[in-house]
């Protein structure tokens, strides 16, 4: 029961800070569950965000299930997705009305603007922690930083997903 | 006018049930995959262009408000087109039927296939996988960075982020919120002087 309030409170965090969800729970989660928790190992953690990224519907919802799964069963998924998507549904449910005059004002323009550059050094921060704790030697590196160069020069041509996929197939042939 | 657009609302209210809000949403959630933006398209498919259950501009509106919230955007989108075709009760409606996919396939994911995680080959996959992930944040880096550190304000809020986070190592939700209060004070300032 405390490890599922636990759960709860650590996927409400998550959902706080996640502007624009998707990438950005990544480095989230692995403040919270990896770091601060220590509920998985990051391996578990990585291997586990690979599959949310490759199955349909929002990535963010996805990790919460399976990351909850992984550390409460059946009744931690259930519990850290309805946390992730808690701060949202009620920022909405009481400020909606208010958001829609508040949307176009210069006020919020600001700080939407100042929020944007926030995730902008999450993201930063994120290449670093994730990839300095998912790259473990040099051959590995050259793999991210393959799938990195794919995603510069065919921006727009190519699916994310694609690289994830082909990078996982290479895998299988050298790791 | 305004009764011309009321009765259409009223008419509208009446035609989609919420049986097909849940539908609509949970197609969305089972098909797309990708998330955020890439949902978006579909979404715009689907109740733009071939339901015509709310304008293109109505759409674009609640897109920006989407990224406003934080949180998936799917989720965010769905709560409010939800809310605009059957009130509260329709947000809640919407907001589900996009998250139930996932839920499910995560669950029935996790029932049966967790114990093959410890396959050599699968591992292997998984690893190569969560590489692709590593580059594929950098780039998520690379594309924001070209697009946002464009004025020293921005580069200025965007190293005092990093430094909060590598040095004084703080919660990355509070790094977050705290460059947005930063950017508004920054923002305001630049304007003052300008008057």
């Amino acid at each position: 029961m405390r490890l599922l309030f636990q759960l709860l409170k650590s996927f409400m965090i998550i959902g706080i800070g996640a502007y624009g969800g998707g990438l950005v729970t990544i480095p989230l989660i692995q403040h919270e569950i990896v770091g601060t928790r220590g509920w998985l190992l990051f391996d578990e953690m990585a291997s586990l965000l690979a599959i949310a990224q490759m199955t349909p519907g929002p990535i963010a919802v996805n990790a919460a299930t399976f990351v909850g799964f992984r550390v409460a069963g059946s009744a931690g998924a259930a519990v850290a997705t309805f946390g992730g998507v808690l701060p949202a549904l009620s920022i909405l449910f009481f400020g909606a009305p208010l958001i829609d005059r508040v949307k176009t004002n210069r006020h919020a323009a600001m700080f939407r603007e100042g929020l944007q550059v926030g995730v902008l050094s999450l993201l930063f921060y994120a290449a670093w922690a994730y990839g300095s704790a998912a790259v473990g030697s040099l051959t590995q590196f050259f793999v991210a930083a393959g799938a990195f160069l794919t995603l510069v020069f065919l921006e727009g041509k190519i699916h994310p997903i694609f690289v994830v996929l082909a990078c996982g197939i290479l895998g299988v042939f050298i790791f | 006018m305004t009764a011309e657009r009321t009765t259409s609302l009223s008419e509208a209210e009446e035609r989609i049930t919420f049986l097909q809000i849940f539908w609509t949403y949970f197609k969305i959630g089972l098909f797309t995959l990708g998330g955020g933006f890439a949902m978006a398209a579909i979404l715009r498919h689907e109740l733009v262009l071939k339901r015509g259950w709310i304008s293109d501009y109505e759409f674009m509106s609640e897109m920006s408000t989407a990224t406003l919230i934080p949180g998936a955007v799917a989720v965010n989108m769905a709560y409010l087109q939800g809310r605009r075709l059957r009130g509260k009760r329709g947000a809640f409606t919407a907001s589900l039927g996009v998250i139930l996919p996932s839920f499910l396939i995560i669950l029935l994911i996790a029932l049966f296939a967790l114990p093959y995680f410890q396959n050599p080959h699968v591992k292997a996959f998984l690893k190569g996988c969560s590489l692709a992930i590593a580059g594929q944040i950098a780039y998520a880096a690379f594309v924001f960075g070209r697009k946002y550190l464009n004025t020293l304000h921005n580069i200025i809020i965007c190293v005092l982020g990093l430094v909060l986070l590598l040095v004084f190592k703080v919660h990355p939700v509070f790094a977050v919120v705290s460059a947005g209060v930063l950017g508004y004070f920054l923002c305001r300032h630049r304007e003052k002087r300008a008057e």
